[in-house]
């Protein structure tokens, strides 16, 4: 694939921003990542834009301030895979040459919508059941406690390593370490997942400038992209919410890459609670099925181990504003493969990955997963 | 927050215990909660079925955060039903955790119109 991540950009700060609008979300992550791009916002032949609950517009009403206008602007909804829905939308519309240089793009002022735990759509059995989102994930917590002997120390060990590498990210929104004690103590949210196992909502936008490779310089060059919606996940799923289709998404990613998850130096992941980051790890094919906790017990997944997955400090630090999430992970991973990571890089870090989860329709085992395996390639 | 129609499964309740109004394929028996205008798998017409009241627990949890119309904290269980679908209940008694693979019967509807289900001791 001869895409190339131009530049990217977040917003300053994933806090719970009440007080700021949404246009100045996109406003931060959108100059960021033209600065870096060195790309003047008039040359821009499009805009992807990933939102669940930006309202109508949400998009048009930034991005003409910065002068991006008469362009295609397409706004897109993947419920928590959104913003990487965008950038894949993006990569793909270049690569077949729909477009020369795109903006993907993704924001969401969660605090407008939400006080606490997100709850489904009531139109969904799930939703009109009183099911909260954290209830699902507990739902696969519960079954890898009773089938693989995951403990909830092991489930708290995700937050404890993702909290740990936030101290070092100065754009997340908790960049307190933690105990396995203090997250075990926390208030139990779904059983087994307590408070700190749940990532928790975010203001937010990120932005990444898209085109063609350019073999003269060095670059993030997307190796491949992948988006796949769930498949039916009833009576006769053997697996937890989610493990198949990631599964598969991941498949696709790493054939059309042609890497496997043994080359992969650095991961950004869909750490929504704590359980998710042990079942995508094996989706993602780090360990077997069942054998994720192994990851964590061995430091693998550490800074400093061989394979860091989430070194951002992932959802569960940075916290989650719907939309923007893909693009901070994205954003997460370009700066590793340039060595743009202060105190949390990858030393020698050149293949990165990035997950994305979204789910809330009840009957198949989620909305929308996209992968993006991205290389450091050099002049 | 409530909308038209509910798409929760209708319950009847007699003396033989509860069942699940549901649907099942004519062809490949495929099992479905919700209608859907042919079979998902093979896209054969679904006919009306019956679904309960016996079935085993694929995992539970305990919803401890406030969810609008609701009071926390309340049980949740997936079960798969005897020969039927995976649906997720509401789980009767006391609010803890069921074990996963333990035996549930369904009962009469909740107060909130909800899927019910109580461990087979």
């Amino acid at each position: 694939m001869d895409v190339a991540l131009y530049g990217v950009g977040t917003s300053t700060s994933f806090a719970k921003q009440q007080d700021r609008h949404p246009n100045e979300l996109v406003w931060q992550a959108v100059t960021e990542a033209l600065a870096a791009a060195q790309t003047d916002p008039r040359s821009l032949d499009a805009v992807f834009l990933g939102t669940v609950f930006g309202a109508p517009g949400v998009a048009q009403r930034a991005l003409h301030a910065l002068g991006i206008v008469d362009v295609p602007i397409i706004t897109l909804e993947n419920a928590c895979a959104s913003g990487t829905t965008a950038l894949h939308e993006a990569v793909t519309a270049v690569s077949m040459d729909r477009f020369d240089t795109v903006l993907a793009l993704g924001v969401e002022k969660m605090t407008d919508q939400f006080a606490g735990a997100i709850h489904p759509e009531s139109t969904d059995i799930e939703g009109r059941s009183g099911l909260a989102l954290p209830s699902l994930y507990a739902m696969a917590a519960t079954r890898y406690q009773a089938l693989y002997g995951v403990t909830d120390i092991d489930l708290a060990s995700v937050a404890v390593k993702n909290h740990g590498h936030a101290v070092h990210n100065p754009r997340a929104q908790y960049r307190t370490p933690h105990t396995v004690e203090e997250v075990l103590a926390s208030r139990m949210i779904a059983d087994p997942l307590t408070l700190m196992q749940c990532c928790p909502i975010a203001d937010g936008a990120g932005a990444a400038v898209v085109g063609r490779r350019r073999p003269s310089r060095a670059e993030v060059v997307v190796r491949s992209t992948v988006l796949r919606s769930g498949g039916l996940w009833d009576h006769r799923s053997e697996h937890v919410w989610g493990y198949e289709l990631i599964r598969r998404t991941a498949h696709a990613a790493y054939e059309e890459a042609g890497v496997g998850p043994e080359d992969v130096d650095v991961i950004e992941c869909h750490d929504a609670f704590t359980i998710g980051e042990i079942v995508t790890s094996e989706a993602l094919g780090f360990a077997a099925e069942g054998q994720g906790h192994e990851l964590l017990r061995r430091g693998h997944t550490q800074l400093g181990g061989p394979q860091p997955i989430n070194p951002s400090g992932g959802l569960l630090s940075r916290g989650h504003p719907l939309g923007a999430t893909g693009l901070a992970q994205t954003a997460e991973i370009a700066w590793q493969l340039m060595g743009q990571a202060a105190g949390r890089q990858v030393e020698g870090a050149r293949v990165g990955v990035v997950e994305t989860m979204g789910g809330g329709v009840a009957g198949i085992d989620g909305n929308a997963c996209v992968i993006v395996i991205l290389e450091a390639v050099g002049a | 927050m409530t909308t038209t129609p509910d798409p929760r499964p209708a319950i009847t309740s007699s003396d033989g215990g509860s069942a699940l109004h549901g649907w099942r394929c004519g062809t490949c028996r495929h099992p479905m909660l919700w209608s859907s205008p042919r079979c998902p798998e093979c896209g054969s017409d679904m006919r009306s079925e019956r679904f309960g009241p016996g079935g085993t627990v694929w995992s539970s949890t305990v919803v401890r955060v406030a969810v609008p119309g609701r009071t926390p904290p309340y049980a949740m269980a997936y079960v798969d039903l005897d020969d039927g679908p995976r649906v997720l209940a509401h789980v009767a008694g006391p609010p803890q955790r069921l074990s996963v693979g333990a035996r549930v019967t369904l009962t009469s509807p909740g107060p909130h119109g909800d899927v019910m289900v109580e461990e087979v001791r």
